[in-house]
């Protein structure tokens, strides 16, 4: 990891010396992490949001099944164009590069995630996908719970590092504080239109020397800290990376290039979130999707093909998911309305590539929508244990077994 | 962040707590009273209160005068696009366009309000029903007109009864949508409803059993909206109603929602539900358990009226301690609101709209049925970052130092006036003497070649500098 340089010249002016003791003196007296390759402390997940419900059925294609044709007429791939795993079901044609992962073993396909009791609404669904908790509310996301467990060197600004506007809930924890950037250019103070004013700034937005009381007042001050530290650091820390990879010029593959950045800068960080989408095709279901899907295989080739040319793609997993999947049946708009289970796939880090799971059966449906095979929380369990190494109940808050797609 | 897993203020409860502060009354508390009553205010609403005697502060803002502000937003004409009739690609696009539209309207118009109104308290309540009986536009066919309607029953019961709200939202036709009721059949009951009413919106979980849940859920069949795309309103669909004998929390009878809401009412756990709500929204949070208990038994005993409640929290010796100044996160409307009250600007602009959004608080969208979390989830990295970059936008606005600015009128002697004006406006003195001096030496150009001392020629430019510095400082967040 990185020192940052930061560190150390910050510690004039209105530094106060409780933020110093919890924040500066913490990270002074620990060792710089040591980077073994592919031992657990150097292992980074990687999550891609497919956004608005991915129609599972046109991803994974069904092509053996008449109860798929007769579905959807109008918008189901002929078996001709499907991309064959076995002699049920093969990959979307827009899923090229991403097949040629898979046929390289690269890829771990789990069909139909899903959870008990399904909710078809896109608030409610993703929350639980985000919190792993079907059954009630709660403040934290899985990953957060994660990053509040994990030992993680405090100090550290990029321990997990969302790329999005607004910070998902799957990373909101109790300790650490997670910056979400939506881009390089714009997470940063836009202050400084007089000399001085900057350097002033940095020291009052965190000072805890006022004369009141507030139960908040340690948590603004390192907030502030981070938000100032984190974005006047990041452009130095990441640059002088260069990389031969093709991204697509998609706002996912400028993410995910940002990813790779950040992951090859060895700035300590182990959860990089991504956001593709929108995948709510309720109208012209094929032109939206196909594009998206295509925009996504392709993305992420260009990822791991920048992550080996570092030899960061065996420490690097990358999971999709998506808050749910779509009705068997296409509406008359040659659209999908929100359904329940689709499929997610596991890239890189050395999986065992194939099939897991079973493909939801389109004959025994619930009120028009393939029931789930796989528990979601399976799938994160088995992240958590045995890429991330750590017992899994307290953070997918139960025991839901895990999957053999890691060693 | 090391945070703490409670934000409840150290040190013990002021001795009778609920009990009316008689101490100083000065124009600190006065701002403090109107940052947590309303948003903040402008200096000339700070002055006007701390004039008055505490009574009679917290008289104005609890018997407000009439508000003479559009009491609903003009929306567009969009319900042809809305009927979902139209299932091209256009017709999406149309729909989509409308929304936007509609959203834009009716949050700028709410803005508006919260900035313009002389009834802080009401739209700060307003405000609260929102973020606890929680609809979001959009979500299951609710349209903007259902969450506006929704808009004026809150305010309409702002400083009300919490029965009678709760008995109104469950025949208000957003919320029917939203939670599903509408669609609830008597063979097949939906439960959303029945179940988050319970669970989020009175008695918290524990507090009931499952078959509760599907009981009430029986009774709340046939609750439904007509015409939905239309702009039906609330219609009991007798022929859709289970009208068994259902038992509901210990009582039998062929209950309807009525009687469901009633019966949760005589809960022990419904007063303390609102007590704590209450407590974490106007005083601080994770309230002791005794300051529920004591709120709790004035609910209680005033039949769930909530003005005479508030009239008793916003006097009282807790509310007026150290413990809670500046023991609150403000929201991200209380800080983009707040401010705009501070140096008197009336319009919102669709730019303020999306900074909004990006720290974290869209009306009419809350994220989730729970609402806004709340506290120390308002601030992270980005947000953080939001505030201050609105912040640094709005002192570069040339409105800043308008004629009638506080910030232009009269060019103080030397910059420590000038930092005792700004120190002593926006935070009504809550500065350390370093923070202080730190925006003195700003502003007389201390330590630094490229910037002159401070002097009438460079005054206007220094001036926002430093008041956005001053903004920068922690009890900025801090309500």
């Amino acid at each position: 990891m990185k020192r940052s340089r930061f560190l150390l010249g910050s510690l004039t002016g209105l530094t106060v010396a409780a933020r110093a003791d919890s924040l500066f003196g913490a990270a002074l007296a620990q060792p710089a992490l040591t980077e073994l390759p592919g031992s657990a402390d150097d292992r980074v997940f990687v999550v891609v949001n497919l956004q608005g419900g991915n129609d599972g059925l046109n991803t994974i294609v069904p092509y053996a099944s008449q109860s798929y044709y007769q579905a959807r007429p109008t918008i189901g791939i002929a078996p001709g164009d499907v991309l064959q795993i076995n002699e049920k079901i093969g990959f979307n044609p827009a899923l090229r590069s991403l097949k040629d992962m898979f046929s390289r073993g690269d890829v771990a396909l789990v069909q139909g995630a899903g959870y008990p009791k399904p909710d078809h609404s896109h608030f409610r669904s993703t929350e639980i996908w985000q919190t792993a908790a079907p059954d009630r509310y709660l403040s934290t996301g899985w990953l957060g719970r994660y990053l509040d467990g994990a030992k993680l060197t405090q100090s550290n600004l990029f321990n997990a590092v969302a790329l999005a506007q607004v910070l998902p809930e799957a990373l909101v924890s109790r300790t650490i504080d997670v910056p979400a950037i939506g881009a390089v250019q714009t997470y940063r103070l836009a202050s400084d239109r007089a000399p001085g004013e900057r350097s002033a700034f940095a020291s009052l937005a965190s000072d805890a020397g006022v004369p009141f009381a507030s139960p908040y007042l340690g948590a603004v001050a390192q907030i502030e800290d981070h938000a100032q530290r984190g974005s006047e650091e990041l452009p130095g820390l990441i640059a002088g990376y260069t990389t031969n990879a093709a991204y697509p010029a998609t706002p996912l593959g400028r993410s995910l290039a940002l990813a790779a950045q950040i992951i090859g800068s060895r700035l300590g960080t182990r959860i990089l979130y991504v956001q593709h989408g929108s995948f709510d095709t309720h109208a012209a279901q094929k032109g939206t999707q196909d594009r998206l899907l295509g925009e996504l295989s392709d993305a992420l080739k260009a990822f791991y093909d920048d992550l080996a040319e570092h030899g960061n793609d065996k420490r690097t997993l990358t999971m999709t998911f998506s808050e749910f999947g779509r009705r068997v049946a296409e509406n008359a708009s040659a659209g999908t309305d929100h359904g329940e289970a689709s499929p997610m796939f596991l890239v890189g880090g050395g999986i065992k590539g194939g099939v897991y799971g079973e493909h939801p059966s389109l004959d025994d449906l619930d009120n028009g929508d393939v029931r789930f095979t796989v528990d979601f929380r399976s799938v994160y369990a088995t992240v958590i244990e045995r890429w991330l190494g750590r017992p899994s109940a307290d953070i997918v808050l139960g025991e839901f077994g895990t999957l053999p797609f890691l060693g | 962040m090391n945070a703490p897993t409670s934000f409840r203020p150290a040190g013990p409860l002021p001795a009778a707590p609920l009990a009316p502060y008689t101490g100083a009354w000065n124009a600190k508390l006065a701002a403090h009273l109107l940052r947590r009553a309303g948003f903040g205010g402008s200096p000339a609403d700070v002055a006007r209160l701390a004039a008055l005697s505490m009574n009679d502060a917290v008289d104005s803002l609890i018997h407000f005068p009439a508000v003479d502000l559009p009491a609903q937003p003009t929306l567009p004409d969009d319900r042809n696009e809305l009927q979902g009739g139209d299932a091209t690609q256009a017709g999406r696009e149309r729909r989509m366009a409308a929304r936007r539209a509609a959203n834009i309207a009716m949050s700028t118009w709410w803005l508006q309000r919260m900035l313009k109104t002389p009834a802080p308290l009401q739209e700060k309540m307003t405000l609260f029903w929102h973020g606890h009986f929680t609809t979001a536009e959009g979500a299951k066919g609710v349209l903007a007109q259902d969450v506006v309607n929704q808009n004026t029953l809150y305010r309409t019961n702002a400083l009300g009864n919490i029965r009678d709200l709760t008995q109104a939202v469950s025949r208000d036709p957003a919320m029917l949508k939203y939670l599903d009721n509408a669609r609830s059949q008597k063979a097949h009951p939906n439960e959303n409803y029945a179940r988050e009413l319970m669970e989020l919106f009175t008695l918290g979980i524990g507090n009931y059993t499952e078959q509760d849940v599907r009981e009430s859920a029986r009774a709340f069949t046939g609750w439904t909206v007509r015409r939905p795309f239309r702009g039906g309103g609330f219609f009991e669909y007798a022929a859709q109603h289970d009208d068994g004998q259902k038992t509901f929390l210990g009582r039998t009878g062929n209950l309807d929602g009525n009687d469901i809401v009633s019966i949760i009412f005589e809960q022990p756990a419904a007063s303390k539900w609102f007590a704590r709500k209450l407590l974490s929204y106007f005083v601080y949070d994770d309230p002791e358990p005794e300051l529920i208990d004591a709120v709790a038994a004035a609910l209680v005993k005033n039949d769930f009226e909530t003005a005479p409640v508030l009239s008793m929290l916003l006097r009282s010796n807790v509310f007026y301690s150290a413990r809670t100044y500046r023991a609150l996160v403000k929201s991200p409307v209380e800080f983009v609101v707040g401010s705009y009250q501070l140096y008197g600007i009336d319009t919102v602009d669709l730019p303020t709209l999306g900074v909004l959004n990006r720290m974290g608080q869209t009306l009419f969208h809350p994220p989730s049925v729970k609402g806004w979390d709340g506290g120390i989830a308002w601030l992270n990295s980005q947000t953080v970052l939001t505030r201050e970059n609105f912040a640094s936008t709005l002192m570069a606005s040339q409105q800043m130092m308008s004629a009638q600015s506080w910030l232009s009128a009269g060019v103080p002697a030397n910059a420590r006036a000038a930092v005792d004006k700004l120190v002593g406006t926006i935070l009504y003195g809550d500065a350390s003497e370093a923070g202080m001096a730190q925006v003195q030496a700003y502003l007389d150009g201390t330590g630094t070649s490229a910037l002159g001392t401070f002097s009438p020629e460079n005054f206007e430019e220094r001036m926002r500098g430093g008041a956005y510095l001053t903004m920068a400082m922690p009890a900025y967040q801090l309500s």
